[in-house]
């Protein structure tokens, strides 16, 4: 029995309810974000312990309600990937706004690179420049335990359900659209929705199982080519 | 969903996948920051990609079932107003998802 030493004072280094307040907004999205995405992977089939994993795994809302159609109609893995790069390419340049005050420890660098979610990545913009690679871990991973608890409650729940409800996978549907919203807000030119718009309703009677494809490689090549016009005096 | 080692394969890959677009930038970030075409595609990617994501998504969910394209119309444009005048992604998507199983629903 060895006597610990008393710890009765409390450690003041920082104050309380700073660094990891930013991510309660965040677990209020991402709880209910989640419950969804377990819910819609059960009732499609598949197994709560198989919806946690992709939660840990993957780490990304969009791609995988996506996934869930995919997985259900049995799609190669190579085409699920392909989908996967299409929805998540803006992810891309996220990365290149914070690449000066990012974590360099190794492990904590690599796993603060997996977690740059949107949601991730809107909070680490607010973060002080000299707060520690320790805090800005524990932000990614609270972040992270948010979306894996709701992916279990809500997997839990699906399995639970008896009565299955037609379109509840809508909910897709509805990020995308938040997600195009908020692209809009930020944009520097139109041109990206009429050409994406356009393309689409060319591509689409012609080919309607290869519209989506297509239009992207279409918007690829136009964003190559393109010259904005405020871009022009530079 | 029944065969687990095919879905594991796929949530690897997934996970690869994703991994690999947000490393990107802090693997290559003096070669993309050198290229304007980078910065051309940075602009004008995300918003193409996510409408044709939403036209795209819109248009397969109208098709699995029979009862025309109102539905969808009707609960995409309640979730663009929600979220163009709210800003509360989570109301936004909750509040047209259950309008949208309610049509879908109603008899």
């Amino acid at each position: 029995m060895n006597p610990k030493p008393s710890t009765t004072v409390v450690s003041h280094t920082e104050p309380p309810l700073a660094w990891w307040s930013a991510t309660v907004p965040v677990a209020m999205g991402y709880v209910p974000l989640g419950a969804v995405f377990g819910f819609l992977f059960v009732q499609a089939g598949g197994s709560a312990e198989l919806a946690v994993l992709t939660s840990l795994v993957v780490y990304a809302g969009a791609a995988q309600y996506m996934m869930i159609p995919m997985v259900a109609a049995g799609l190669p893995w190579g085409a699920i990937a392909l989908a996967t790069l299409v929805v998540n390419l803006r992810h891309v340049f996220y990365g290149l706004s914070l690449l000066d005050r990012w974590p360099t420890q190794g492990w904590a660098r690599w796993y603060a690179v997996f977690g740059l979610t949107d949601e991730t990545y809107s909070v680490l913009t607010t973060l002080p420049a000299d707060t520690p690679t320790r805090h800005w871990v524990a932000i990614t991973a609270l972040n992270q335990g948010w979306w894996v608890l709701g992916t279990g409650l809500g997997a839990w729940l699906g399995a639970q359900a008896t009565v299955s409800w037609q379109g509840l996978d809508f909910a897709l549907v509805a990020l995308f659209a938040v997600l195009a919203v908020e692209q809009w807000r930020r944009r520097t030119s139109a041109v990206p929705m009429w050409l994406a718009l356009g393309t689409y309703s060319v591509a689409y009677p012609l080919s309607p199982g290869n519209a989506l494809v297509v239009s992207i490689a279409a918007c690829v090549i136009a964003a190559v080519v393109w010259q904005p016009k405020e871009a022009s005096h530079g | 969903m029944d065969d687990a080692t095919y879905v594991v394969g796929v949530v690897m890959a997934m996970g690869a996948v994703t991994f690999a677009l947000r490393a990107l930038p802090f693997v290559a970030a003096r070669w993309l920051q050198r290229h304007a075409v980078v910065a051309r595609l940075g602009r004008f990617l995300p918003m193409a990609i996510m409408v044709l994501l939403l036209v795209h998504a819109s248009v397969s969910m109208a098709q699995g079932h029979v009862r025309g394209f109102w539905a969808e119309a009707v609960a995409v444009l309640l979730a663009l107003a929600l979220q163009w005048w709210g800003r509360n992604a989570l109301a936004s998507m909750a509040v047209a998802t259950v309008v949208y199983v309610v049509m879908r629903n109603a008899a």
